[in-house]
Protein backbone atom coordinates (compact mmCIF):
# COMPACT_ATOMS: atom_id res chain seq x y z
CA UNK A 1 0.00 0.00 0.00
CA UNK A 2 1.03 3.53 -0.70
CA UNK A 3 1.59 6.03 2.51
CA UNK A 4 1.50 9.64 1.93
CA UNK A 5 1.44 12.07 4.46
CA UNK A 6 1.53 15.82 4.07
CA UNK A 7 2.94 18.67 6.40
CA UNK A 8 0.67 16.75 9.39
CA UNK A 9 0.86 19.00 12.50
CA UNK A 10 -0.99 17.49 15.33
CA UNK A 11 -1.90 18.64 18.88
CA UNK A 12 -3.57 16.85 21.98
CA UNK A 13 -5.18 19.95 23.54
CA UNK A 14 -3.31 22.46 22.31
CA UNK A 15 0.07 20.66 22.78
CA UNK A 16 1.81 20.26 19.22
CA UNK A 17 3.05 16.62 18.89
CA UNK A 18 4.06 16.62 15.35
CA UNK A 19 5.41 19.22 13.56
CA UNK A 20 4.62 19.40 9.43
CA UNK A 21 5.75 15.89 9.31
CA UNK A 22 5.41 14.59 5.57
CA UNK A 23 6.13 11.20 4.19
CA UNK A 24 5.95 9.19 1.03
CA UNK A 25 6.07 5.78 1.07
CA UNK A 26 5.41 3.42 -1.93
CA UNK A 27 4.12 -0.01 -2.37
CA UNK A 28 6.87 -3.19 -0.33
CA UNK A 29 8.48 0.39 1.10
CA UNK A 30 10.23 -1.15 5.01
CA UNK A 31 10.27 2.32 7.32
CA UNK A 32 11.14 2.67 10.94
CA UNK A 33 10.78 5.50 12.89
CA UNK A 34 12.72 6.45 15.81
CA UNK A 35 13.14 8.34 18.23
CA UNK A 36 12.47 9.24 22.07
CA UNK A 37 9.88 8.67 24.22
CA UNK A 38 7.31 11.47 23.73
CA UNK A 39 8.84 12.22 20.23
CA UNK A 40 5.63 11.47 18.42
CA UNK A 41 5.98 8.35 17.39
CA UNK A 42 3.14 6.74 18.33
CA UNK A 43 0.96 9.30 17.73
CA UNK A 44 2.16 9.84 14.03
CA UNK A 45 0.90 5.89 13.96
CA UNK A 46 -2.42 6.26 15.65
CA UNK A 47 -2.99 9.29 12.71
CA UNK A 48 -2.14 7.05 9.55
CA UNK A 49 -4.36 4.09 11.60
CA UNK A 50 -7.67 6.57 11.60
CA UNK A 51 -7.73 6.70 15.45
CA UNK A 52 -6.25 10.56 15.77
CA UNK A 53 -8.64 12.38 13.50
CA UNK A 54 -6.67 14.25 11.36
CA UNK A 55 -7.77 17.57 9.18
CA UNK A 56 -8.34 16.53 5.29
CA UNK A 57 -5.97 15.86 2.72
CA UNK A 58 -2.95 15.26 5.17
CA UNK A 59 -2.98 11.30 5.10
CA UNK A 60 -3.37 9.46 1.93
CA UNK A 61 -3.80 5.52 1.75
CA UNK A 62 -3.13 4.23 -2.17
CA UNK A 63 -4.37 8.11 -2.87
CA UNK A 64 -7.39 8.68 -1.30
CA UNK A 65 -7.97 10.63 1.93
CA UNK A 66 -7.74 8.96 4.73
CA UNK A 67 -11.20 9.88 6.09
CA UNK A 68 -13.04 8.63 3.61
CA UNK A 69 -10.98 5.32 3.19
CA UNK A 70 -13.07 2.52 4.24
CA UNK A 71 -11.12 -0.28 3.60
CA UNK A 72 -9.41 -0.47 7.44
CA UNK A 73 -8.92 -4.77 6.95
CA UNK A 74 -6.21 -3.80 4.03
CA UNK A 75 -4.06 -2.40 7.29
CA UNK A 76 -2.72 -4.74 9.69
CA UNK A 77 -1.64 -3.76 13.19
CA UNK A 78 0.28 -5.21 16.03
CA UNK A 79 0.33 -2.72 19.33
CA UNK A 80 2.51 -1.69 21.61
CA UNK A 81 2.89 -4.14 24.49
CA UNK A 82 -0.26 -5.67 23.41
CA UNK A 83 -2.17 -4.46 26.51
CA UNK A 84 -5.35 -3.31 25.28
CA UNK A 85 -6.59 -6.61 25.06
CA UNK A 86 -8.14 -8.39 28.35
CA UNK A 87 -6.13 -11.54 29.28
CA UNK A 88 -7.39 -13.10 31.74
CA UNK A 89 -10.72 -14.24 30.69
CA UNK A 90 -10.18 -17.56 28.57
CA UNK A 91 -9.75 -17.46 24.96
CA UNK A 92 -7.34 -19.64 22.41
CA UNK A 93 -5.75 -18.36 19.74
CA UNK A 94 -7.85 -20.21 17.41
CA UNK A 95 -10.83 -17.72 18.39
CA UNK A 96 -8.76 -14.58 18.26
CA UNK A 97 -8.03 -14.91 14.85
CA UNK A 98 -12.17 -16.35 14.00
CA UNK A 99 -12.96 -13.10 15.75
CA UNK A 100 -10.48 -11.30 14.30
CA UNK A 101 -11.17 -12.38 10.93
CA UNK A 102 -13.40 -10.72 8.29
CA UNK A 103 -12.19 -11.43 4.66
CA UNK A 104 -12.17 -14.44 2.52
CA UNK A 105 -9.53 -16.92 4.14
CA UNK A 106 -9.23 -20.82 3.57
CA UNK A 107 -8.64 -22.98 5.93
CA UNK A 108 -5.53 -24.23 4.58
CA UNK A 109 -4.01 -21.10 4.06
CA UNK A 110 -5.21 -20.18 7.67
CA UNK A 111 -3.22 -22.97 8.63
CA UNK A 112 -0.14 -22.03 6.40
CA UNK A 113 -0.14 -18.30 8.00
CA UNK A 114 0.47 -20.49 11.57
CA UNK A 115 2.21 -22.75 10.72
CA UNK A 116 4.45 -19.72 9.31
CA UNK A 117 4.12 -17.84 12.39
CA UNK A 118 5.16 -20.50 14.28
CA UNK A 119 1.81 -20.90 16.67
CA UNK A 120 0.74 -24.03 14.45
CA UNK A 121 0.92 -26.03 17.46
CA UNK A 122 -0.60 -23.20 19.56
CA UNK A 123 -3.96 -23.31 18.13
CA UNK A 124 -5.94 -24.47 20.88
CA UNK A 125 -4.36 -23.07 23.83
CA UNK A 126 -5.55 -20.31 26.01
CA UNK A 127 -3.35 -17.53 25.28
CA UNK A 128 -2.95 -17.02 29.30
CA UNK A 129 -0.84 -19.88 29.05
CA UNK A 130 1.62 -18.25 26.16
CA UNK A 131 5.25 -16.71 26.62
CA UNK A 132 5.65 -13.48 25.61
CA UNK A 133 7.53 -14.02 22.44
CA UNK A 134 4.53 -16.64 21.63
CA UNK A 135 1.93 -14.18 22.14
CA UNK A 136 3.78 -11.33 20.07
CA UNK A 137 3.74 -13.99 16.72
CA UNK A 138 -0.35 -14.70 17.93
CA UNK A 139 -0.95 -10.41 17.44
CA UNK A 140 1.26 -10.77 14.00
CA UNK A 141 -0.23 -13.49 13.08
CA UNK A 142 -3.67 -11.74 13.68
CA UNK A 143 -2.45 -8.56 11.92
CA UNK A 144 -2.26 -10.83 8.51
CA UNK A 145 -5.35 -13.18 9.22
CA UNK A 146 -6.99 -10.32 6.54
CA UNK A 147 -4.24 -10.45 4.34
CA UNK A 148 -3.38 -6.69 5.08
CA UNK A 149 -1.02 -4.14 2.61
CA UNK A 150 0.39 -2.01 5.37
CA UNK A 151 1.69 -3.85 8.26
CA UNK A 152 2.08 -1.36 11.18
CA UNK A 153 4.63 -2.28 14.30
CA UNK A 154 4.39 -0.44 17.45
CA UNK A 155 7.17 -1.24 19.17
CA UNK A 156 6.62 -4.55 18.27
CA UNK A 157 9.87 -6.30 20.25
CA UNK A 158 9.89 -4.41 23.99
CA UNK A 159 9.81 -6.86 26.96
CA UNK A 160 10.36 -10.23 24.36
CA UNK A 161 13.16 -12.56 24.53
CA UNK A 162 16.64 -11.73 22.08
CA UNK A 163 15.39 -15.06 20.03
CA UNK A 164 11.63 -14.51 19.98
CA UNK A 165 13.05 -10.87 18.65
CA UNK A 166 15.30 -12.49 15.99
CA UNK A 167 12.44 -14.69 14.78
CA UNK A 168 9.91 -12.05 14.94
CA UNK A 169 11.94 -9.53 12.53
CA UNK A 170 12.50 -12.94 9.98
CA UNK A 171 8.66 -13.23 9.99
CA UNK A 172 8.31 -9.03 9.38
CA UNK A 173 10.96 -9.26 6.73
CA UNK A 174 9.38 -12.39 5.01
CA UNK A 175 6.46 -10.12 4.49
CA UNK A 176 7.81 -7.20 3.41
CA UNK A 177 9.38 -9.30 0.76
CA UNK A 178 5.62 -10.43 -0.63
CA UNK A 179 5.48 -6.90 -1.32
CA UNK A 180 3.55 -6.00 2.30
CA UNK A 181 4.81 -2.31 3.00
CA UNK A 182 5.73 -2.22 6.87
CA UNK A 183 5.91 0.53 9.42
CA UNK A 184 8.01 0.06 12.15
CA UNK A 185 8.16 1.93 15.17
CA UNK A 186 11.13 1.70 17.79
CA UNK A 187 13.39 3.51 20.12
CA UNK A 188 16.19 1.42 19.94
CA UNK A 189 16.58 -0.25 16.16
CA UNK A 190 19.75 -2.41 16.71
CA UNK A 191 21.63 -3.21 12.97
CA UNK A 192 20.88 -6.12 10.81
CA UNK A 193 17.25 -7.21 11.93
CA UNK A 194 14.89 -5.86 9.46
CA UNK A 195 15.90 -5.36 5.81
CA UNK A 196 14.06 -1.77 6.21
CA UNK A 197 14.78 0.67 3.58
CA UNK A 198 13.66 4.18 5.41
CA UNK A 199 14.27 5.26 8.77
CA UNK A 200 12.64 8.38 9.95
CA UNK A 201 13.82 9.93 12.65
CA UNK A 202 11.20 12.38 15.32
CA UNK A 203 12.51 14.79 17.59
CA UNK A 204 10.17 16.81 19.11
CA UNK A 205 7.61 16.07 16.54
CA UNK A 206 9.63 17.30 13.87
CA UNK A 207 10.73 14.64 10.88
CA UNK A 208 13.93 14.21 9.44
CA UNK A 209 14.92 10.91 7.10
CA UNK A 210 18.06 9.33 7.34
CA UNK A 211 20.22 7.32 6.04
CA UNK A 212 20.69 3.43 8.06
CA UNK A 213 24.56 4.43 8.07
CA UNK A 214 23.98 7.36 9.56
CA UNK A 215 21.44 6.32 12.13
CA UNK A 216 24.04 3.83 13.27
CA UNK A 217 26.69 5.65 13.71
CA UNK A 218 25.28 8.33 15.38
CA UNK A 219 22.59 7.06 17.71
CA UNK A 220 18.90 8.34 18.16
CA UNK A 221 20.05 11.84 18.61
CA UNK B 1 -32.48 -40.41 53.27
CA UNK B 2 -36.14 -41.36 53.36
CA UNK B 3 -37.06 -37.72 53.78
CA UNK B 4 -34.63 -36.38 51.41
CA UNK B 5 -36.41 -38.22 48.79
CA UNK B 6 -40.04 -37.62 50.38
CA UNK B 7 -39.06 -34.17 49.55
CA UNK B 8 -37.69 -34.62 45.89
CA UNK B 9 -40.71 -36.44 44.64
CA UNK B 10 -42.93 -33.33 46.34
CA UNK B 11 -40.80 -31.24 44.36
CA UNK B 12 -41.36 -33.08 40.94
CA UNK B 13 -44.36 -33.42 41.62
CA UNK B 14 -45.05 -29.81 42.16
CA UNK B 15 -42.99 -29.42 38.74
CA UNK B 16 -45.87 -31.86 37.27
CA UNK B 17 -49.19 -30.99 38.81
CA UNK B 18 -48.74 -26.94 39.72
CA UNK B 19 -48.93 -24.38 36.86
CA UNK B 20 -46.86 -21.48 39.65
CA UNK B 21 -43.90 -24.32 39.29
CA UNK B 22 -43.77 -24.73 35.49
CA UNK B 23 -43.73 -21.00 35.27
CA UNK B 24 -41.57 -21.12 37.74
CA UNK B 25 -38.55 -23.03 36.33
CA UNK B 26 -38.79 -22.31 32.65
CA UNK B 27 -38.42 -18.38 33.59
CA UNK B 28 -35.17 -20.01 35.70
CA UNK B 29 -33.93 -22.02 33.17
CA UNK B 30 -34.19 -18.62 30.66
CA UNK B 31 -32.63 -16.27 33.38
CA UNK B 32 -30.45 -19.07 33.69
CA UNK B 33 -28.78 -19.26 30.24
CA UNK B 34 -29.55 -15.83 29.52
CA UNK B 35 -27.81 -13.94 32.87
CA UNK B 36 -24.50 -15.52 32.47
CA UNK B 37 -23.92 -15.41 28.85
CA UNK B 38 -24.56 -11.13 29.20
CA UNK B 39 -22.30 -11.39 32.44
CA UNK B 40 -19.31 -13.19 30.36
CA UNK B 41 -19.25 -10.12 28.14
CA UNK B 42 -19.39 -7.83 31.30
CA UNK B 43 -16.88 -9.75 33.28
CA UNK B 44 -13.96 -9.17 30.17
CA UNK B 45 -15.26 -5.63 29.96
CA UNK B 46 -14.62 -5.42 33.24
CA UNK B 47 -17.81 -3.80 34.54
CA UNK B 48 -18.86 -6.46 36.59
CA UNK B 49 -20.52 -3.86 39.47
CA UNK B 50 -23.14 -2.66 35.97
CA UNK B 51 -25.47 -5.31 36.82
CA UNK B 52 -25.69 -4.22 40.46
CA UNK B 53 -26.02 -0.35 39.60
CA UNK B 54 -28.63 -1.26 36.97
CA UNK B 55 -30.72 -3.34 39.43
CA UNK B 56 -30.65 -0.38 41.80
CA UNK B 57 -31.88 1.83 38.85
CA UNK B 58 -34.36 -0.42 37.81
CA UNK B 59 -35.84 -0.30 41.15
CA UNK B 60 -36.21 3.36 41.57
CA UNK B 61 -38.37 2.74 38.32
CA UNK B 62 -40.24 0.03 39.98
CA UNK B 63 -41.12 1.63 43.09
CA UNK B 64 -42.78 4.58 40.87
CA UNK B 65 -43.91 2.08 39.13
CA UNK B 66 -45.56 1.35 41.83
CA UNK B 67 -46.74 4.67 43.18
CA UNK B 68 -47.97 5.82 39.74
CA UNK B 69 -50.65 2.58 40.34
CA UNK B 70 -51.30 2.28 43.83
CA UNK B 71 -51.67 5.94 44.77
CA UNK B 72 -52.16 8.16 41.63
CA UNK B 73 -54.24 4.87 40.19
CA UNK B 74 -52.91 5.35 36.83
CA UNK B 75 -53.65 2.44 34.88
CA UNK B 76 -49.93 1.52 33.74
CA UNK B 77 -50.27 -2.38 33.60
CA UNK B 78 -47.14 -4.08 35.65
CA UNK B 79 -44.63 -1.58 36.89
CA UNK B 80 -42.01 -4.06 35.64
CA UNK B 81 -42.29 -1.77 32.52
CA UNK B 82 -41.52 1.17 34.32
CA UNK B 83 -38.38 -0.85 35.84
CA UNK B 84 -37.54 -2.19 32.47
CA UNK B 85 -37.45 1.42 30.78
CA UNK B 86 -35.54 2.72 33.79
CA UNK B 87 -32.71 0.04 33.21
CA UNK B 88 -32.41 1.21 30.10
CA UNK B 89 -32.32 4.84 31.01
CA UNK B 90 -29.40 4.09 34.04
CA UNK B 91 -27.52 2.02 31.10
CA UNK B 92 -27.75 5.29 29.23
CA UNK B 93 -26.60 7.27 32.06
CA UNK B 94 -23.88 5.17 32.61
CA UNK B 95 -22.17 5.19 28.81
CA UNK B 96 -22.56 9.14 29.37
CA UNK B 97 -20.79 9.55 32.37
CA UNK B 98 -17.92 7.24 31.48
CA UNK B 99 -17.96 8.99 28.32
CA UNK B 100 -17.62 12.29 30.12
CA UNK B 101 -15.07 10.67 32.81
CA UNK B 102 -12.90 9.25 30.59
CA UNK B 103 -10.09 8.71 32.89
CA UNK B 104 -12.40 7.84 36.09
CA UNK B 105 -15.03 5.56 33.97
CA UNK B 106 -15.75 4.10 37.15
CA UNK B 107 -16.72 7.03 38.94
CA UNK B 108 -20.28 6.81 36.79
CA UNK B 109 -21.27 3.30 38.76
CA UNK B 110 -21.29 4.84 41.79
CA UNK B 111 -23.33 7.80 41.17
CA UNK B 112 -26.27 6.24 39.00
CA UNK B 113 -26.40 3.61 41.87
CA UNK B 114 -26.79 6.25 44.68
CA UNK B 115 -29.80 8.01 42.41
CA UNK B 116 -31.56 4.87 41.42
CA UNK B 117 -31.19 4.14 45.56
CA UNK B 118 -32.64 7.85 46.33
CA UNK B 119 -35.67 7.46 44.05
CA UNK B 120 -36.59 4.07 45.24
CA UNK B 121 -36.26 5.29 49.13
CA UNK B 122 -38.27 8.43 47.89
CA UNK B 123 -40.89 6.53 46.02
CA UNK B 124 -41.52 3.48 47.95
CA UNK B 125 -42.21 6.05 50.69
CA UNK B 126 -44.95 8.00 48.62
CA UNK B 127 -46.53 4.07 47.06
CA UNK B 128 -47.23 3.52 50.89
CA UNK B 129 -43.53 2.25 52.84
CA UNK B 130 -42.39 -0.89 52.50
CA UNK B 131 -44.80 -3.99 51.45
CA UNK B 132 -44.50 -7.27 50.09
CA UNK B 133 -44.02 -6.04 46.31
CA UNK B 134 -41.15 -4.03 47.00
CA UNK B 135 -39.62 -6.91 49.20
CA UNK B 136 -40.68 -9.37 46.41
CA UNK B 137 -38.42 -7.01 44.14
CA UNK B 138 -35.45 -6.38 46.49
CA UNK B 139 -35.11 -10.61 47.14
CA UNK B 140 -37.14 -11.95 44.30
CA UNK B 141 -40.18 -13.97 43.82
CA UNK B 142 -39.65 -16.87 41.32
CA UNK B 143 -42.77 -18.88 42.32
CA UNK B 144 -44.98 -15.75 41.74
CA UNK B 145 -44.27 -15.55 37.88
CA UNK B 146 -47.58 -15.49 35.97
CA UNK B 147 -47.86 -16.39 32.47
CA UNK B 148 -47.03 -12.84 31.01
CA UNK B 149 -43.57 -12.54 32.40
CA UNK B 150 -42.73 -16.26 31.39
CA UNK B 151 -43.68 -15.00 27.78
CA UNK B 152 -41.86 -11.75 28.01
CA UNK B 153 -38.83 -13.87 29.03
CA UNK B 154 -39.15 -16.65 26.18
CA UNK B 155 -39.58 -13.90 23.92
CA UNK B 156 -36.42 -11.58 25.23
CA UNK B 157 -34.48 -14.91 25.63
CA UNK B 158 -34.73 -15.84 21.83
CA UNK B 159 -34.42 -12.39 20.67
CA UNK B 160 -31.17 -11.86 22.19
CA UNK B 161 -29.59 -14.74 21.81
CA UNK B 162 -30.03 -14.86 18.32
CA UNK B 163 -28.44 -11.04 18.20
CA UNK B 164 -25.53 -12.85 19.85
CA UNK B 165 -25.45 -15.67 17.18
CA UNK B 166 -25.75 -13.15 14.22
CA UNK B 167 -23.34 -10.78 15.65
CA UNK B 168 -20.84 -13.25 17.63
CA UNK B 169 -17.53 -12.26 15.98
CA UNK B 170 -18.01 -8.71 16.43
CA UNK B 171 -19.35 -8.91 20.03
CA UNK B 172 -16.25 -11.17 21.08
CA UNK B 173 -14.11 -8.77 19.49
CA UNK B 174 -15.03 -5.67 20.54
CA UNK B 175 -15.36 -7.30 24.69
CA UNK B 176 -11.80 -8.64 23.95
CA UNK B 177 -10.05 -5.29 22.34
CA UNK B 178 -12.38 -2.02 21.40
CA UNK B 179 -9.55 -0.88 19.46
CA UNK B 180 -8.45 -3.44 17.72
CA UNK B 181 -12.46 -3.65 16.85
CA UNK B 182 -12.15 -0.53 15.45
CA UNK B 183 -8.86 -0.64 13.67
CA UNK B 184 -11.14 -3.40 11.45
CA UNK B 185 -13.80 -0.52 10.99
CA UNK B 186 -16.31 -2.41 13.18
CA UNK B 187 -18.70 0.38 14.58
CA UNK B 188 -18.41 0.14 18.00
CA UNK B 189 -20.27 2.86 19.45
CA UNK B 190 -23.34 1.40 17.82
CA UNK B 191 -23.08 -1.97 19.09
CA UNK B 192 -22.20 -0.48 22.92
CA UNK B 193 -25.24 1.50 22.74
CA UNK B 194 -27.45 -1.79 21.93
CA UNK B 195 -25.41 -3.68 24.36
CA UNK B 196 -26.22 -1.43 26.91
CA UNK B 197 -29.95 -1.78 26.21
CA UNK B 198 -29.76 -5.48 26.47
CA UNK B 199 -28.11 -5.23 29.24
CA UNK B 200 -30.61 -3.02 31.38
CA UNK B 201 -33.24 -5.08 29.77
CA UNK B 202 -31.69 -8.07 30.89
CA UNK B 203 -31.36 -7.10 34.59
CA UNK B 204 -34.44 -6.03 34.86
CA UNK B 205 -36.11 -9.36 34.00
CA UNK B 206 -33.83 -11.22 36.13
CA UNK B 207 -35.08 -9.08 39.08
CA UNK B 208 -38.25 -11.22 39.30
CA UNK B 209 -35.77 -14.17 39.93
CA UNK B 210 -33.72 -13.34 42.38
CA UNK B 211 -34.67 -9.46 43.45
CA UNK B 212 -32.59 -6.08 42.79
CA UNK B 213 -29.74 -7.00 45.53
CA UNK B 214 -28.60 -10.11 43.89
CA UNK B 215 -29.21 -9.70 40.31
CA UNK B 216 -25.20 -8.93 39.90
CA UNK B 217 -24.52 -12.47 41.07
CA UNK B 218 -26.53 -14.26 38.53
CA UNK B 219 -24.67 -12.68 36.11
CA UNK B 220 -21.11 -12.91 37.51
CA UNK B 221 -20.61 -15.81 39.93
CA UNK B 222 -21.49 -18.75 37.39
CA UNK B 223 -18.63 -16.81 35.36
CA UNK B 224 -16.48 -16.25 37.73
CA UNK B 225 -16.15 -20.00 38.55
CA UNK B 226 -16.01 -20.91 34.96
CA UNK B 227 -13.19 -18.46 33.94
CA UNK B 228 -10.78 -20.64 36.55
CA UNK B 229 -11.57 -23.50 34.62
CA UNK B 230 -12.33 -23.11 30.72
CA UNK B 231 -9.49 -23.60 28.34
CA UNK B 232 -11.27 -22.14 25.84
CA UNK B 233 -14.22 -18.93 25.53
CA UNK B 234 -16.74 -21.57 24.51
CA UNK B 235 -16.13 -23.37 26.71
CA UNK B 236 -15.99 -21.44 29.37
CA UNK B 237 -19.33 -19.87 28.49
CA UNK B 238 -20.91 -23.24 28.15
CA UNK B 239 -19.55 -24.16 31.87
CA UNK B 240 -20.86 -20.96 33.70
CA UNK B 241 -24.21 -21.87 31.70
CA UNK B 242 -24.00 -25.18 33.55
CA UNK B 243 -23.23 -23.76 36.35
CA UNK B 244 -26.25 -21.55 36.36
CA UNK B 245 -28.63 -24.08 35.74
CA UNK B 246 -27.21 -26.13 38.43
CA UNK B 247 -27.74 -23.31 40.91
CA UNK B 248 -31.38 -22.11 39.44
CA UNK B 249 -33.07 -25.92 39.65
CA UNK B 250 -30.99 -26.48 42.81
CA UNK B 251 -31.78 -23.35 44.21
CA UNK B 252 -35.48 -23.62 43.03
CA UNK B 253 -36.02 -27.65 44.74
CA UNK B 254 -34.78 -25.60 48.33
CA UNK B 255 -36.49 -22.78 48.12
CA UNK B 256 -39.99 -24.87 47.17
CA UNK B 257 -39.18 -27.30 49.60
CA UNK B 258 -38.10 -25.22 52.63
CA UNK B 259 -40.32 -21.97 51.83
CA UNK B 260 -36.25 -20.60 51.71
CA UNK B 261 -36.49 -17.18 49.40
CA UNK B 262 -35.88 -18.13 45.91
CA UNK B 263 -33.03 -15.72 44.97
CA UNK B 264 -31.38 -16.08 48.10
CA UNK B 265 -31.24 -19.89 47.27
CA UNK B 266 -30.24 -19.51 44.05
CA UNK B 267 -26.92 -17.23 44.24
CA UNK B 268 -25.86 -19.14 47.39
CA UNK B 269 -25.92 -22.63 45.03
CA UNK B 270 -23.96 -20.58 43.16
CA UNK B 271 -21.30 -19.08 45.47
CA UNK B 272 -21.24 -22.67 46.60
CA UNK B 273 -19.71 -23.54 43.66
CA UNK B 274 -18.10 -21.40 43.07
CA UNK B 275 -15.81 -22.30 46.45
CA UNK B 276 -15.67 -25.58 45.22
CA UNK B 277 -14.12 -24.53 42.09
CA UNK B 278 -11.63 -22.74 43.73
CA UNK B 279 -10.79 -25.58 46.48
CA UNK B 280 -10.57 -28.00 43.97
CA UNK B 281 -8.33 -25.78 41.77
CA UNK B 282 -6.05 -25.43 44.92
CA UNK B 283 -6.17 -28.83 45.78
CA UNK B 284 -5.07 -30.40 42.23
CA UNK B 285 -2.74 -27.32 41.61
CA UNK B 286 0.64 -27.18 43.22
CA UNK B 287 1.83 -24.41 44.25
CA UNK B 288 4.77 -24.21 41.34
CA UNK B 289 1.77 -24.75 38.42
CA UNK B 290 1.93 -21.91 36.91
CA UNK B 291 5.35 -21.12 37.02
CA UNK B 292 5.09 -24.63 35.24
CA UNK B 293 2.85 -23.36 32.70
CA UNK B 294 5.44 -20.71 31.78
CA UNK B 295 8.04 -23.12 31.54
CA UNK B 296 6.76 -25.20 29.22
CA UNK B 297 5.25 -22.09 27.41
CA UNK B 298 9.27 -20.57 27.04
CA UNK B 299 10.08 -24.45 25.73
CA UNK B 300 7.48 -24.53 23.28
CA UNK B 301 8.91 -21.38 21.93
CA UNK B 302 12.74 -22.82 21.14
Amino acid sequence: MRVEVRNLSFSYDYRPVLRNVSLNLENGDFLVVVGNNGSGKSTLVKCILGINRVPEKKIFLDGMEINEFRRRLRIGYVPQKLDDFNYEFPITVNEIMHVSRYSRMRDEDKLALFDRMGILELQNENINTLSGGQLQRVFIARAMVNNPDLLILDEPTAGIDAESEAKFYRIVNDLNDEGVTVILISHNLKPGRSNFNRIMRLTDGRARTIAASEYFERGVD
Amino acid sequence: MEIDSLILMGFIRALIERQFMQFALITGILVGLLAPVIGSFVVIKRLSLIADTLSHFSLAGLSIGLFLLNILRLPIGDPLYVGMTFAVIGALLIEALRSYYKNYKEISMPIVISLGTALSALFISLAGGFNTEIYNYLFGSILTVGRNFVFIMAVTTFVILLLIAIFYKRIVIISFDERYARLLGIRVGVFQFFSTIILGLVVSLSIETVGVLLVGSLMIIPVAAAMKIGNSFKTTLLIAILFSEVSVILGLWLSYSFGFPSGATIVLFNILILLMVIIIKKIFSSPHAEEKVAMEAEVRTE
